[in-house]
């Protein structure tokens, strides 16, 4: 599976999705990832960390699908070590036209430092 | 903002972008882990790429829906051709008359056949009118099946008068032989039906 879940906390005690992401994305596992968080999902709202490894792609219509999610978590911190993965998700992000607290990072400490900054009002 | 970018990753965009202009979609860019911009131009020349092919199998099934709509309606309109072109309708009870328009050809004779009899047979027809009266022309060849139909409509036990017959069509029909010229012939269908409903005994002189 591209995508592993588990539900955490930050150093700051708040609720976290994080979210192994390894190889070939398919538009059935995007669906899977929105379920998780779209209004009566199981973390809606929540602060998510993706751990992105390096030759993860995202199938077309699992791109697509991403755009669909910008209202539906709290904060999204990607971690990427991958120069092809980053400018897979810049792409991403061009195609959407940006979303909205989101911001990549190569580490994964930063990662949670700023989430925990800026984690929204539940 | 200036980057410095290998002359051939250059070249291997403009190669691929070559390919998909002549309509190959499959090839991409071959990316390599360059932690510059110009990953991301390369990465999305592949994004339209796959956008491209995403396209193109969406057109092809639409292609394909839309020619089965075609051959569906062109089934439906044969029907509807086949049905037009035999109507066969009660006028009285074990009367039926067939009024034919246009040309008749050896399919349609053909078709013209399976349904009178059929219909024969459903109605226990005694009587059938085969009005010609707007009929504009019968293939030479055709005449003979016709004249078949009216045998076999006698076999089945019913009466066959046609009407409406042209001077042509009446010399096509001697030319056949003086054996199928002994069919009963009347100017107009209503002068077939009065003869039919009196010698039923439904119409008084």
């Amino acid at each position: 599976m591209p995508f592993r879940y588990e539900e955490k906390t930050t150093p700051k005690g708040a609720p976290l999705l994080v979210v192994h992401a390894s190889g070939h994305v398919s538009f059935a596992d995007a669906e899977e990832l929105g379920n998780r968080l779209v209004a009566k999902g199981p973390n809606h709202r929540w602060l998510v960390l993706t751990l992105t490894e390096k030759g993860l792609e995202y199938a077309p219509a699992a791109r697509k699908h991403f755009q669909t999610m910008k209202d539906d978590y709290g904060s999204l911190a990607t971690v990427v070590t991958s120069p092809i993965v980053r400018a897979a998700i810049n792409m991403m992000m061009r195609l959407f036209g940006g979303a909205p607290n989101f911001r990549m990072f190569s580490d994964e400490a930063e990662a949670l430092t700023w989430l925990d900054a800026v984690r929204p009002v539940r | 903002m200036t980057i410095t970018i290998d002359g051939s990753r250059i070249d291997h965009i403009l190669e691929i972008l070559v390919k998909a202009a002549n309509g190959d979609y499959d090839v991409r860019v071959a990316l390599s882990e360059h932690d510059d911009p110009f990953l991301e131009v390369e990465l999305g020349v592949n994004y339209l790429l796959e956008e491209l092919i995403e396209r193109r199998d969406q057109n092809q099934a639409q292609h394909q829906e839309l020619l089965a709509r075609a051959r569906q309606l062109a089934e439906q309109q044969d029907e509807l051709v086949l049905a037009l072109s035999t109507p066969v309708i009660a006028v009285w009870p074990g009367i039926l008359a067939l009024p034919l328009v246009g040309r008749v050809d050896d399919e349609r004779a053909a078709a013209m056949t399976v349904a009178l009899l059929d219909r024969v047979v459903a109605e226990r027809a005694s009587h059938v009118i085969l009005d010609l009266t707007g009929v504009g022309a019968i293939a030479p060849s055709t005449m003979p099946a016709i004249l078949r139909m009216v045998r076999a409509i006698g076999l089945l036990g019913a009466r066959c008068l046609i009407t409406g017959i042209r001077p042509e069509l009446a010399q096509q029909i001697i030319a056949l032989s003086d054996r199928d010229a002994h069919v009963q012939a009347l100017a107009q269908l209503s002068d077939a039906l009065a003869l039919v409903l009196r010698e039923k005994g439904a119409l008084r002189r």
